[in-house]
């Protein structure tokens, strides 16, 4: 069984945010809700402050705090790694949202970021929070994918409604494979400089295993114990991991 | 104590209670039956845990700190506190329904909550066991409370009932400062302490609750019958003084350690320190505790006390959480949050159901019994 991570090259982002475009077409989200989302920042101060960038998915840890701390197990670990939710569980007591030391879960109802508000442009039907005109991935709320219910919390899930599909044992997921180029995430497949890639941590051989190895992978906030399954690669020259996770900063 | 016996403003109590209870739940409900959670000013980019969530701690541990109180008689013996044990018990049920209600309207899937934390219990989850003891703790205090309305303070069933409950509470809100203190990624809320610390804090709390409600009971001491009057002016002000002396020297404590941390999060302390809110909790209590220390009335020291301790726990609460954790231009200085009216009608609600809950009890179930003397 594959254990699916990611691999970011931060030298090679240039923070075009096709891959976060993707990712609210993919799974129809709204502006201040991305699953995928390229952070822009500041570091530093005038006269020399320095605009940054980093793109930043859901973590996927190999210790997630956030399912350690569901009350309900609806958020749990696929056998490939995957971090998802059952929104047929969640009882949206928001608690993941706490745990979760990168940001990157949603709740569904709350005031919308962005006006108009879309989710009254287009109102749902049923339980689902709305219904946007185009539709992407099959609905699938034991596992999260489709549209969001109210009352529950959602993230990012690798577009398990893709990778859940790729052939056994394939080490990488990625656009050079044609045969497989529909098994790879949203935002892996539309990254323009290859920035992204996707494949098996626990294949030596695998292309994203390579590149942490020979390229020393490092994890955002590693100290935490979450063990992210998402590396950064950073040659020094572009984009570096943030030194903080953003916001005011201590004088 | 019979109705014709009571002067202090319980009827009053119960009217602005029942009032309370039809605004704020009748506003609270409409408002989230036709707009849902976004009638909050939380938000995935904001603040997650709001109003309602600093409503819920500050209810539960008042409960906590008011089984305490009651618990100095039943349990350990110090028999000066039996003549508010009932009225504490009672009051410490009211408040932890008060609280339940702030956080089952906070929560998506209240009724969801009822069978899928039993019967997937994450046993890892500091809020699956605070909701396990938090509901044995109430099924043992109505138990113990229907013991002691029947007569019955000191059979072994009455005395391993009260037993248990001050046992389920004191585990109850350490798994409650567990689900704060276990979160390394929010180090105001990070570290071992906090169960203590909110055992420490839920003591004032009852204790404020308990001299308050006396006092609201009776008028003022001259209509206390004199063991209760010897306990709020003996007893109760010592405890509550030396319990309020150290919540001080441990709020003092952690604003330091706060202040001085570089640690990536602690820079909110910095923005608590220039809030005024702070430093009127902080002169609520010093000023509460100046008065009890000097040997006067109990009375305000118990109000300067629970406003000061529902600003701290709302500080603890949104500060905890005002550090954003990765959003980028989502977001770029400190979390803003003001809560929204629906909000503070939840809070009203359960001010109501403790005013009302409270009075119901004045009236119709005796509360000022005690065992009688052998």
């Amino acid at each position: 069984m594959a254990r699916w991570g990611m691999v970011i090259d931060l030298d090679k982002c240039t923070g075009c945010q096709a891959c976060s475009t993707a990712c609210q077409m993919e799974n129809n989200r709204l502006p201040g809700e991305n699953y995928q989302d390229v952070l822009y920042y500041t570091e530093g101060k005038q006269p020399t402050p320095v605009l940054k960038w980093f793109p930043r998915p859901c973590m996927h840890c190999e210790e997630p705090s956030c399912m350690h701390v569901c009350p309900t197990k609806a958020t749990f670990k696929t056998e490939d790694g995957v971090v998802l939710i059952d929104w047929n569980k969640c009882i949206g007591c928001k608690y993941c949202m706490i745990a979760c030391p990168y940001g990157v879960r949603f709740y569904t109802d709350e005031k919308p970021l962005v006006e108009p508000d879309i989710k009254s442009v287009f109102p749902g039907e049923g339980d689902l929070s709305w219904n946007p005109p185009y539709k992407g991935p099959q609905q699938d709320n034991a596992h999260g994918v489709g549209i969001q219910p109210h009352g529950v919390v959602s993230k990012c899930t690798f577009c398990y409604h893709k990778i859940s599909k790729a052939p056994k044992g394939i080490a990488d997921l990625s656009n050079d494979d044609a045969a497989n180029r529909e098994y790879v995430p949203a935002c892996v497949r539309t990254c323009a400089p290859t920035a992204r890639y996707f494949g098996d941590l626990d294949n030596p051989n695998s292309n994203v295993s390579r590149l942490i190895s020979d390229k020393r992978g490092v994890r955002l906030l590693d100290h935490t114990g979450n063990k992210p399954q998402v590396y950064y690669l950073s040659g020094g020259a572009g984009p570096a991991v943030p030194s903080g996770r953003g916001g005011a900063n201590k004088a | 104590m019979s109705a014709q016996q009571v002067k202090g403003p319980v009827n009053a109590a119960m009217m602005a209670g029942v009032a309370a209870l039809v605004i704020g739940g009748g506003l609270a409900l409409a408002s989230l039956m036709s707009n849902g959670h976004a009638a909050f000013n939380t938000g995935s980019s904001g603040i997650t845990w709001g109003l309602p969530v600093v409503g819920y701690v500050f209810f539960v541990l008042t409960s906590t700190g008011l089984t305490f109180v009651a618990s100095l008689a039943m349990v350990f013996g110090i028999k000066e506190f039996y003549p508010v044990a009932k009225r504490c018990i009672w009051l410490a049920l009211v408040t932890l329904i008060a609280g339940f209600t702030c956080l089952a309207l906070e929560l998506g899937h209240p009724f969801r909550m009822l069978w899928a934390i039993p019967t997937s219990f994450q046993y890892l989850s500091p809020l699956n066991w605070m909701g396990l003891f938090y509901a044995a703790y109430m099924v043992l205090l109505l138990l113990k409370f229907q013991k002691i309305n029947g007569g019955d303070w000191n059979s072994s069933g009455s005395r391993m009932l009260g037993i248990a409950s001050f046992a389920s509470v004191v585990v109850a809100h350490g798994t409650l400062g567990g689900v704060f203190g276990a979160m390394a990624m929010r180090p105001m809320w990070y570290g071992p302490i906090i169960p203590l610390y909110f055992l420490l804090t839920a003591a004032v709390s009852g204790a404020a609750f308990a001299v308050l409600i006396t006092y609201l009971t009776y008028g003022n001491e001259s209509f206390m019958p004199a063991k209760v009057k010897n306990l709020m002016t003996g007893a109760m002000p010592k405890v509550f003084a030396a319990a309020l002396g150290i919540v001080i020297l441990a709020v003092v404590s952690r604003t330091i350690i706060g202040l001085w941390s570089n640690a990536d999060g602690l820079q909110v302390w910095d923005h608590v320190v220039a809030s005024p809110w702070y430093w009127i909790e902080l002169i609520l209590m010093i000023a509460a505790f100046v008065m009890l220390a000097k040997g006067g009335a109990p009375f305000f020291p118990s109000i300067m006390v629970i406003v000061s301790l529902f600003i701290g726990r709302y500080e603890f609460l949104i500060s905890g959480q005002a550090v954003p954790l990765f959003k980028g231009s989502w977001v770029t200085g400190l979390i803003d949050y003001v809560p929204s009216m629906t909000e503070w009608m939840i809070i009203l609600l359960a001010v109501g159901i403790v005013l009302a809950g409270w009075a119901f009890g004045e009236k119709s179930l005796n509360l000022a019994a005690e065992p009688a003397e052998k």
